[in-house]
């Protein structure tokens, strides 16, 4: 039996969709918070705007991130969602779940809060929706001490690191995307718990150029697997895809007739640096041009494989609409080795370097992104010590000035003007 | 001469206490000593918050330091959004 009346929200029930609002209704047969829910949702359709109020000093002891505070503006007409705490659960990397662990988890949150979840949030974590601050502790200690996981990050502290399946079930991957997630996982456990920056800071880590996680979008530091030599061929592997015996793009396409396979079309013609063409019946690369787009490779993956020589291409500063619109990140380090053999000591290098400039440069609530941006790329790769290259430049540049700088002008700007004088007379 | 790390522990709770705004950014305490690193300063800060000198308050995006004092929890009717 309903709560309240919620003729609005019915409506997003009358779609042939999956709706929120039947889920949070069946949820209210156990969980009756979950009415109020619904009923001030009707009222925010209402009155236009939300009667959420975010954020807050609410926590558990020694960690300065992972609970979001929540609370109602009309707490007593909606008391069940008086308070609505959001719990950030640090995911597995790679998304790997057992389904006993996933039983637990949500045991846990039917017993300490609204059972509604997010599976999962932009940054990766498990997000609990919904739960009141005595139940914090309590949940707190069952998860670390029960179940052995740990809450995520929020605020300006670094978010959980995130990473594709990598080595585990891909052949593309160029580096193990989950041993350096763990590893930076637990290298930084304090910037995780703590506030550390000017605003959040999330690495995300992708084994190739697919990019699974989508780190070059969502993430303030991306490192997405690359490869330094050519592609790995197979000429006979080839045209058995031109005879149509090997099915492409693995059969993923495979649920309807496309007609036969036609690599000129396929590959070919959209490769987006035009690198390759056909010999007779060989294929060929010219791989100094690839740009790594993985398209080739994805439409044959029993011809091509990535190159042998692998390791990753660091991209900086990507983040969602918030300020100045959604921004991809800048390519700033085209290769870096990336090995366990050295614990991962030159990124962990490349990412205190940006660190360091951020924490000094950055202003209040601004991504490292939106300080590249105000502050300009060449600063940013001096910064860095990385000599900027064509890759470096987005766009050619429109304005026609030149702005030296005194180093890069010989002599400076307090050259001999006698010694000028005698070469160059008035 | 550097100051210790007990001076500027001093220092930022006095900017805590005494700044017009209870919540404080972290960048707020980096003038409290100008010769230490960001990171230098922000493990300062989370230490006063260990010895409940200084308190997080997060909005979900961004944290803020601020005096414990200075500042009521929403439980208490005296919130702060």
């Amino acid at each position: 039996m309903a709560k309240h009346d919620t003729p609005l929200l019915d409506e997003l029930e009358k779609g042939p969709w999956p709706s929120f609002v039947t889920d949070m209704k069946r949820q209210a047969e156990t969980h009756p918070e979950c009415w109020d829910i619904l009923g001030q949702l009707e009222l925010s359709f209402k009155d236009r705007i939300t009667h959420w109020k975010h954020g807050g000093i609410v926590g558990v002891f020694g960690y300065g991130g992972g609970i979001v505070g929540r609370y109602s503006d009309v707490p007593k007409q909606f008391p069940g969602v008086e308070h609505f705490h959001t719990v950030r659960i640090a995911q597995p990397a790679g998304l790997y779940y057992s389904t006993k662990n996933l039983r637990a988890l949500m045991d846990l949150w039917d017993k300490y809060g609204s059972g509604m979840t997010n599976m999962h949030g932009s940054t990766g974590d498990m997000i609990f929706l919904g739960t009141r601050t005595e139940n914090l502790e309590p949940l707190f200690w069952d998860l670390t001490h029960d179940l052995d996981q740990d809450l995520g990050g929020s605020g300006s502290n670094l978010r959980t690191p995130s990473c594709c399946l990598g080595d585990s079930r891909c052949e593309w991957s160029c580096y193990d995307a989950q041993d350096i997630c763990y590893h930076l996982t637990m290298h930084y456990q304090d910037e995780i718990h703590r506030p550390a920056f000017p605003y959040k800071f999330k690495f995300k880590f992708s084994g190739c150029p697919n990019d699974c996680v989508a780190a070059i979008a969502r993430s303030d530091f991306a490192l997405i697997g690359t490869w330094k030599d050519d592609i790995q061929m197979d000429q006979a592997a080839v045209k058995e895809y031109i005879a149509g015996n090997y099915p492409s793009n693995g059969g993923a396409h495979a649920g309807r007739d496309w007609g036969a396979f036609d690599i000129q079309k396929e590959v070919i013609d959209i490769c987006p640096t035009d690198c390759m063409w056909m010999e007779g019946d060989e294929l060929k690369i010219d791989n100094s041009e690839c740009t790594r787009c993985m398209h080739c490779i994805n439409v044959m993956p029993r011809a091509l494989k990535p190159g042998k020589e692998k390791g990753a291409t660091i991209c900086i500063g990507a983040k969602a609409p918030i300020l100045d619109g959604a921004q991809f990140a800048t390519m700033v380090i085209p290769f870096i080795n990336v090995s366990k053999d050295n614990e991962y000591e030159n990124v962990i290098d490349v990412i205190e370097q940006i660190w360091d400039w951020w924490m000094e440069v950055g202003k209040n609530r601004e991504r490292v992104g939106e300080t590249m941006q105000r502050i300009g790329l060449p600063t940013f790769l001096k910064v860095m010590e990385v000599e900027a290259m064509p890759q470096h430049v987005k766009e050619p540049r429109s304005n026609p000035y030149v702005f030296w700088k005194e180093e890069e002008v010989e002599g400076g700007w307090e050259r001999d003007v006698q010694a000028f004088r005698k070469k160059h007379a008035a | 001469m550097a100051m210790s790390v007990e001076e500027v522990e001093a220092a930022i709770i006095e900017k805590a206490t005494k700044s017009p705004k209870p919540q404080l950014y972290i960048k707020d305490f980096y003038k409290c000593d100008s010769d230490r690193k960001p990171r230098e300063m922000k493990n300062i800060a989370n230490g006063l918050v260990k010895k409940g000198e200084l308190m997080f308050w997060s909005s979900g995006s961004t944290t803020m330091y601020a005096r414990p004092d200075r500042i009521k929890n929403e439980e208490e009717g005296e919130g702060i959004n």
